[in-house]
């Protein structure tokens, strides 16, 4: 890596305020922070900065330099194209910014994506940089930002050393879609259909579910901000600039940032028909009878206390019955959701029987619970359904019989070589 | 089918739950190796069977014959459950007070169908090892079922052996190294007298 750009930058910024300092000496502690102690290049750069402005008792000179750094042009960096942008890098490169999105935190003056012909990175620019602030869909000429990785995600840093030019180009920008089997993390844009829509696990999400194309499944999450809205179950979009996360080696789609036009026509969504047989090992909390929120087109699960996670409280839910537990046979565990009349048809109780329990026994719901893990755990049964994610949504089930010839077949088995 | 998900690596797998292996009380009892897959303090422990499979889970059905509480200040559970081909110790202690409530209830004999963690444990240095099973469910179940669990522990059985005879996996041959005067084929007969103890 070569600090010594680097270094003298910050020594003319030092200049202009008279100081004079050695870019060596510079150079030597940008050097110790990122090679001996992990610094990344943008901190190592503003925290040798604040260092030095303390030293020399120059006030703000942390804040101060951005827009005033008109030296760093000079240093001929070579344009980049944003897909060959590496981590650890300095660059600078063209591009359109294709999505803001709000800051995530004081620290941080402008969020989004930026991108060119040859892909989109994330990127972030400082409080402290005092860059000016870009406009959506212009194109800009962005000079001395780094780029860096988090959580395997390469994001570009504007920092105080970067500069921003706003760049005449009318080149309309057409981003490619990929399978959804070959997303990574970063950005991505897909083509996919929403193949389901989940319950609201927290207060600020929108929506939440299952995006599919012909390749696969992955899960996507919209967050709540003004302008966003849900997508429709069943319809087809195309998804431009998303942010790809990865979270326990599972991605997802993040897609406040993204460009998302619904289209006419279907996609028939991978993720096929499976049959699993095992032992019900597991009955999960949350099975068994549960108040779903009345709201039409809601329908989540609501709390103990009748609170909707979107709805808040909704003292007229409606009752169903489902059962989530694991599903072994021996090899693998599948994880497995009854939905209501498969749960009536295993346990033998109705929704009504259910109701009759839950509003009338002293332990109420738990105890649907309870007596319908009693009815299914340790059994033995084969469900038929969907797998999607690592879970059967079983819309068949029925109890294994024993088999005589099976029986007799591992009979000739265990008895036949000995 | 039977990818060794472990293969890939713990950090990059999703979460993977550990199956529960099918293995008849005779073959649990003869277990002495036990080892962590991982540094982490939240590796799992895995208890390796005589015939070359590492288990950190299993299910078992079988006779609840016996159960008594013992413990003071800690009070536990522990039982006696019975399958064709010998008896399994189970026990439910407070760290698990689901599974030692219903163990509490439910009145000997019964059918029973138990999901837990095998563990090896000594009354004493000198004293060879014991396998406990730690439970994390235990359901009545009926007779059917226990015969499923029959044909379903002696098919595990019976594939295992085979895969012993052939095998070069590493649990294959840590047991042969762990185990060297236990011939699986043994396993075999066993399987043949469950089997043989259904009535058509």
């Amino acid at each position: 890596m070569d600090f010594s750009e680097a270094a003298d930058r910050i020594s003319r910024k030092f200049q202009k305020s008279g100081q004079t300092i050695d870019p060596k000496k510079i150079e030597g502690k940008l050097r110790r922070l990122i090679e001996e102690f992990s610094v990344q290049p943008s901190e190592a750069e503003r925290s040798v900065i604040n260092e030095l402005a303390k030293e020399f008792n120059i006030p703000s000179m942390g804040t101060g330099g951005g827009s005033g750094s008109g030296g760093t042009g000079s240093s001929g960096t070579e344009n980049k194209k944003i897909a060959d942008a590496a981590p650890g890098e300095w660059v600078t490169i063209e591009g359109k910014i294709v999505a803001l999105a709000a800051p995530a935190s004081p620290a941080i003056a402008q969020g989004g994506i930026i991108a060119d012909e040859s892909g989109a990175i994330r990127f972030v620019a400082w409080a402290k940089a005092n860059a000016p602030a870009m406009a959506l869909g212009a194109w800009y000429r962005i000079e001395s930002a780094v780029v860096d990785e988090f959580k395997g995600i390469a994001s570009l840093k504007i920092h105080s050393g970067s500069t921003i030019k706003e760049i005449e180009e009318d080149r309309t920008l057409m981003p490619t879609t990929v399978p959804i089997s070959e997303l990574h993390p970063g950005i991505g844009s897909i083509r996919a259909k929403v193949v389901q829509e989940w319950d609201a696990s927290h207060e600020r999400m929108l929506q939440s579910g299952l995006l599919g194309d012909e390749t696969g499944t992955i899960k996507f999450v919209i967050w709540k901000e003004p302008g966003k809205e849900s997508l429709t179950p069943g319809s087809v979009y195309n998804i431009f600039y998303s942010q790809v996360d990865e979270y326990n080696g599972r991605l997802s789609l993040n897609l406040n940032t993204a460009m998302i036009m619904q289209e006419e026509g279907d996609i028939v969504v991978s993720g096929g028909e499976a049959t699993v047989s095992g032992a019900i090992v597991h009955v999960a909390p949350g099975s068994g009878i549960i108040k779903r929120c009345p709201v039409e087109g809601c329908n989540r699960a609501l709390s103990r206390q009748n609170y909707c996670p979107v709805h808040e409280i909704q003292p007229k839910f409606t009752y169903d019955l489902r059962i989530k537990g694991w599903l072994d046979d021996g090899e693998k565990t599948h994880s497995i959701l009854l939905q209501r009349d498969v749960v009536e048809s295993l346990t033998g109780i109705s929704l009504d029987a259910a109701k009759e329990i839950a509003e009338n026994n002293p332990l109420g719901m738990d105890e649907v619970f309870l007596q319908m893990r009693d009815k299914v755990l340790g059994r033995y049964i084969t469900c038929h359904g969907r797998e999607i994610e690592n879970r059967v949504l079983v819309n068949k089930c029925e109890r294994v019989a024993f088999e005589s010839g099976k029986h007799t077949a591992l009979l000739n088995r265990a008895g036949g070589a000995s | 089918m039977s990818t060794p998900a472990r293969e890939m690596g713990r950090k990059d797998a999703s979460f993977e739950r550990e199956p529960a292996r099918r293995v008849f009380a005779s073959e649990l009892r003869e277990c002495r190796y036990q080892f962590k897959d991982g540094e982490d303090e939240k590796s799992p422990t895995f208890v390796l069977l005589p015939t070359g499979e590492r288990c950190n889970r299993i299910f078992i059905v079988g006779t609840l014959t016996e159960k008594q509480r013992q413990g003071e200040q800690n009070i536990f559970y522990r039982g006696r459950v019975v399958d064709p081909t010998g008896t399994f110790f189970i026990m439910a202690g407070s760290y698990q007070p689901e599974a030692m409530q219903q163990l509490a209830k439910i009145e000997t004999p019964a059918f029973v169908a138990v999901i837990g963690k095998p563990t090896l444990y000594r009354k004493d240095e000198a004293s060879t090892p014991m396998v406990s099973v730690r439970v994390e469910s235990i359901n009545i179940v009926d007779k059917d079922t226990r015969d499923l669990w029959v044909l379903d522990t002696a098919e595990r059985t019976l594939d295992r052996i085979e895969a012993f005879a052939t095998g070069t996996g590493p649990d294959v041959l840590k047991a042969k190294e762990q185990y060297p005067t236990i011939d699986p084929v043994t396993f075999r007969k066993i399987a043949y007298e469950a089997l043989a103890q259904i009535k058509i």
